[in-house]
């Protein structure tokens, strides 16, 4: 059997899809109906409902194949590794679509190794190459200064993790149709030796800066830890998360989680500001595909304007709380 | 206790200029310095070393002057480094380099834990610490943030996972998750787990006197299939330089008398855009 | 505005009146001749603190060639105005600063290079380029300029002419004057003359050239400078030396010279407040508690071998004179982290507490360790910081005042003056001077009576005399022409 069809991991948490997934049917849809193939997501996860994978459907998916399992319940590589490759090797998938997560940055290199596929990591952009049918490939490669497209002339399946946020989610259509596929397992296949022992989440802390639409960040030009309530405030008014530069973090003035750059985390947010940092090009490169981005520094040669729609040149210790005061301004104006 | 740190030789990009007129950073006269996250990675290995003995090796797969990183490495306080260089290695993606990589690890042998940054700064992949896992299949932690617990069994053939293991925290989007993996285990390393020391004279001395031997498929026994360009399922079809510019407007507000106008225009933008 | 007001009349010099400001115009044209009170706010202060030296200027002009200069200082001079030229106002002793207000001439708009003469390996400038672009400039032709100071961002050369600007690299390379071939100088009565050329043996009368060097803009405009440049080293290390204590370290500076016959490019010290603040700030994780000073040596070369037989030379050194440790920082990523440690104080300090006093006197370097103890005193006496920091290698250290937030502004400029003095005198006592590389200009205008006898006084008046008699060239800078 030739290997055929597009898929896609479709992640949970708590068995609720996560907006990622439906991401990733959006990307699908436009390769499946490329190569008139059928499209389809899989779940691996614990107490995902039939309804929650439906969703799924509703959204594009031609076929959801859903995997509950206790076992399932915690993501441990080997576990979700053993269940994707007997997938792999029942199914034949042409291609595979992972999420940039922590989850498919880690579980999608490894099980493209056992099944020796080509894997490219991050993709912004996906397509078909038009003679061979191949999965075209692009992704940032040195902290975003090239572009580099990759494709997989002779492995298949072919697979690649896709940025988040990089796409709209599918929009839901209700009463598509399609078929929900639940699929046992052999109990052989989750001896993953590892184990989950706890979990501190760190929802409320305003921490998850990949998922947020809002990011104000703060770096070195606020001069000292203090200084790092103007940001939060201004956040909080937005309802947006808080992000910093590595000269911040480095200096402790918030913890890494909020770090945004090459050794921090890629963002694409709708709306990003950045008060009182310069844009090492590290920085730029985990930002500068936001929608908008906004940027106030007292330095007009700072590098970060050349990526903003709107750059203020001036004292942050002066504007930013004018602006702070105007925001709550407006946003009480649109709570009335 | 023996922990492999495989590390890679990356452009230094930290202080790297953009280029004005293309929008794209200037390379000329780069130099190549051990991948910043690496760092992380030998200076946790050190760090448990320190506590519990044994020795750290790195490895590295590149060019001959890739040697300049494991010297480096060793100027840290690594005991070894191990050069993986040959013109069969060519060209490889991250499935052949965490094939190559994970050959030269068995032949080494006997290790406890092997410790990668959690990517690269020029590929960004973050895919050969797990494929190195997966090919010698042993348990694997990514985005480690901390080393929680050690237990090392008094039993010295370690082969009671009850007894041998190491607990670490991971970073996750919306927590930090603790898992618990019998050794020997991979994990990569996030630079929340530690602060890398600088080398030192001594180290400096240790690893100038270091004759670094490199190994290539004729000294490991490698399939010759799955070396380099040919044993890489990925090509590159085409590399573009996006600008990075965007040409967005710069509103002077250097003094107070002008406060008033910029938030103005920055509340136009905004409430233009909708970002209210 | 009241203030200068005030001193025009004791002074007698004339306002610049509607008049004045139109013929102002007629020579550099409307948009270059500023008014308005936001936009020559700019020019009322350089790198000093602003609240105790800033002076409005009535006027600021950007001129756009020399002649244009000549002629704004004849009329200057013709209509007794004071003159005070800029360069980017990053100066840290009040040189910049119209204190007379009268009319700033700043060098912004003349930036260009006006030759590239890699055949005797030489570059003429005009004075308002930014010292930091010639480097990158240089940067394919493997040349670089080696008289540049620390604020490398931003200067000017022309700035960096007046004030003879030194920086971390003197202790090999010697300071920004070694590098002035010739100059273009516009003299206090608008003259245009130019001094030295392109000769390397030049014995042919006075040395007005080396005259003009470091004379902080009261002697004329220099508008233009050929500089010499040098091969560029391909290779550079930096060892960060922990010590004991100060004295350890500082008694290990002659000796790394001395016993190995290298010459580093610099050796900066910073004694243990200095590191701590520093390194708390950067939340850098070196050793530094059990560490009671530290060196940070740099040495480089053309011959990467060479430049690690000469690292390893001079560590060891350190590690005989009982270094606690020698890192050593040889790519672009450990070396910004050293030096980052030495760069940051300043900035660490400020946010201790904002108000501070950069000093820079200068002692022969084997008298440090006797200077060390004495700071600690005055720290003491005056319930103050005193950090020091600075170019070991050549002596110039800055100690700098840090206000006590527990003192209000008057006792602080009370502190500050009473302080100061006691450490020039203290200074003087061990051979030592008042500035090593920011100069006099107004903030160190008091002291400077006590840092040179009578008769160089005279001298130095008799020179100003000389060059500008009508006394409107950046007046009341250095030294006044009376007691």
């Amino acid at each position: 059997m030739s290997y055929n069809g597009v898929w896609t991991m479709a992640e949970t948490n708590d068995g609720k899809l996560r907006t990622v997934a439906f991401e990733l049917l959006t990307r699908g849809r436009k390769l499946a109906d490329k190569l008139d193939v059928d499209l389809s997501s899989f779940i691996i996860g614990n107490n995902v409902s039939k309804e929650e994978a439906n969703k799924l459907i509703e959204a594009g998916a031609d076929k959801v194949y859903l995997m509950n399992d206790p076992r399932l319940e915690d993501f441990i590589v080997e576990n979700y590794s053993n269940v994707m490759v007997s997938l792999v090797e029942e199914y034949k998938p042409e291609i595979i679509l992972g999420a940039a997560t922590t989850q498919g940055r880690t579980v999608l290199p490894h099980v493209a190794i056992r099944v020796n596929a080509g894997l490219t990591a991050d993709c912004t952009e996906l397509d078909i190459e038009e003679e061979s049918g191949n999965l075209l490939q692009t992704r940032p490669a040195i902290g975003g200064n090239i572009l580099a497209t990759i494709h997989t002339p002779k492995h298949r399946p072919q697979m690649a993790t896709v940025r988040p946020k990089s796409t709209s989610p599918a929009e839901r259509v209700s009463g598509r149709e399609g078929e929900i596929i639940e699929l046992d397992f052999d109990p052989e296949l989750l001896d993953g030796r590892a184990k989950r022992v706890d979990f501190r989440t760190t929802e409320g802390e305003d921490v998850n800066i990949v998922d947020a639409d809002t990011i104000v960040a703060g770096g070195k030009g606020l001069k000292k830890s203090d200084n790092f309530e103007m940001i939060w405030k201004m956040a909080d008014i937005l309802g947006g998360a808080v992000g910093a530069s590595r000269d911040a973090v480095e200096m402790d003035w918030i913890s890494y989680p909020h770090q945004v750059g090459l050794s921090g985390k890629t963002v694409t947010p709708h709306l990003y500001i950045a008060i009182g940092i310069s844009g090492a090009i590290q920085h730029l490169a985990g930002m500068k595909t936001a929608d908008h981005i906004i940027a106030i520094n007292e330095d007009p040669d700072a590098d970060i304007f050349k990526v903003s729609d709107i750059g203020i040149v001036g004292n942050l210790f002066d504007l930013v709380p004018m602006i702070n005061e105007r925001l709550q301004e407006e946003v009480e104006k649109v709570e009335v | 206790m023996k922990i492999i740190t495989p590390i890679k030789q990356v452009p230094e990009t930290s202080n790297v200029k953009m280029d004005e007129e293309t929008g794209t950073m200037k390379r000329d006269g780069v130099e190549s310095i051990i991948n910043p996250l690496d760092l992380y990675a030998i200076e946790s290995a050190l760090q448990i070393v320190e506590e519990y003995g044994g020795e750290v090796i790195a490895v590295t797969m590149g060019p001959p002057s890739a040697e300049k990183a494991l010297k480096e490495a060793i100027a840290m306080g690594c005991d070894d480094g191990i050069l993986l260089s040959g013109k069969e290695f060519a060209g490889a993606d991250t499935w052949s380099t965490s094939y190559s990589l994970s050959e030269c690890i068995k032949d080494i042998g006997d290790y406890d834990l092997i410790f990668c940054g959690l990517q690269a700064t020029d590929g960004d992949t973050a895919q050969v610490g797990p494929g190195i896992a997966s090919f010698l299949d042993i348990p694997l932690a990514t985005y480690v943030s901390k080393i929680d617990e050690i237990h090392l069994a008094k039993d010295t053939t370690y082969t009671d996972p009850d007894e041998n293991y190491i607990t670490v925290e991971r970073l996750l989007e919306n927590g930090y998750e603790k898992i618990k993996m019998p050794m020997p285990a991979l994990i990569t390393v996030v630079k929340e787990i530690s602060f890398p020391r600088l080398p030192t004279l001594s180290g400096k001395r240790k690893a100038r006197d270091k004759k670094i031997s490199p190994v290539n498929s004729e000294n490991i026994p490698m399939k010759k299939e799955y070396l380099g360009l040919n044993g890489s399922p990925t090509r590159v079809v085409n590399i573009d330089r996006p600008k990075v510019t965007r040409g967005g407007k710069l509103i002077d507000a250097s003094d107070e008398t002008k406060y008033e106008s910029a938030i103005d225009e920055l509340f136009e933008y905004m409430k233009e855009n909708d970002l209210l | 505005m009241n203030g200068y007001k005030r001193r025009l009349k004791r002074l007698k010099y004339n306002p610049v009146t509607e008049d004045i400001l139109k013929e102002l115009v007629d020579i550099v044209g409307e948009k270059n001749v500023l008014t308005d009170e936001a936009k020559i706010e700019a020019y009322s202060h350089d790198e000093t603190p602003k609240e105790k030296y800033a002076s409005f200027p009535e006027v600021v002009v950007l001129p756009n060639s020399t002649e244009e200069v000549s002629s704004l200082v004849k009329l200057a001079n013709r209509e007794l105005i004071p003159v005070t030229p800029r360069g980017a106002g990053s100066g840290l002793s009040g040189g910049a600063i119209p204190d007379h207000g009268g009319i700033v001439i700043s060098l912004e708009n003349m930036n260009k290079v006006i030759e590239y003469d890699f055949g005797n390996m030489m570059m003429v400038l005009e004075a308002g380029v930014i010292t930091n672009d010639v480097q990158e400039d240089l940067e394919d032709e493997g040349l670089f300029f080696a008289g540049y100071p620390m604020s490398l961002e931003s200067c000017f050369i022309g700035g960096n002419i007046a004030e003879n600007a030194g920086g971390g690299k003197a202790v090999k390379y010697g300071v920004t004057g070694r590098y002035i071939m010739g100059m273009e100088v516009v003299l206090p009565n608008g003259e245009i003359v130019e001094l030295g050329g392109k000769n390397v043996k030049d014995v042919t009368g006075y040395d007005l050239k080396k005259l003009m060097i470091g004379s902080e803009g009261t002697l004329g405009i220099v508008t233009q400078a050929t500089i010499k440049l040098l091969p560029k080293p391909t290779k550079e290390v930096a060892l960060l030396v922990l010590f004991d204590d100060a004295k350890t370290a500082i008694s290990t500076v002659p000796k790394i010279m001395t016993e190995t016959g290298i010459i580093p490019t610099g050796i900066e010290f910073m004694d243990k407040l200095a590191v701590k603040t520093s390194c708390e700030y950067l939340n850098e994780h070196l050793p530094y508690e059990d560490c009671g000073a530290m060196l940070l040596i740099e040495v480089d070369g053309a011959d990467e071998e060479q430049v690690e037989k000469d690292y390893f030379k001079i560590g060891e050194i350190c590690e005989k004179n009982n270094a606690q440790e020698v890192y050593v920082a040889d790519n672009h990523t450990t070396s910004e982290r050293v030096w980052n440690v030495r760069r940051n104080i300043a900035e660490a300090f400020m946010v201790v507490s904002p108000e501070q006093s950069l000093e820079d006197i200068t002692v022969p370097i084997a008298s440090i360790p006797d200077l060390i103890p004495e700071l600690q005193r005055l720290g003491e006496k005056y319930d103050i910081q005193i950090p020091c920091y600075g170019h070991a290698g050549d002596g110039n250290l800055h100690a700098t005042l840090v206000k006590n937030p527990d003192h209000t502004m008057e006792e602080w400029y009370e502190i500050e003056h009473e302080c100061l003095k006691e450490l020039y005198e203290v200074t003087y006592k061990l051979g030592g001077t008042l500035s090593g590389e920011h100069g006099i200009g107004s903030k160190r205008k008091k002291y400077f009576k006590s840092a040179v006898s009578g008769e160089e006084l005279r001298l130095m008046r008799m020179i100003k005399k000389g060059f500008d008699p009508n006394n409107i060239m950046n007046p009341g800078k250095i030294f006044d022409l009376e007691d």
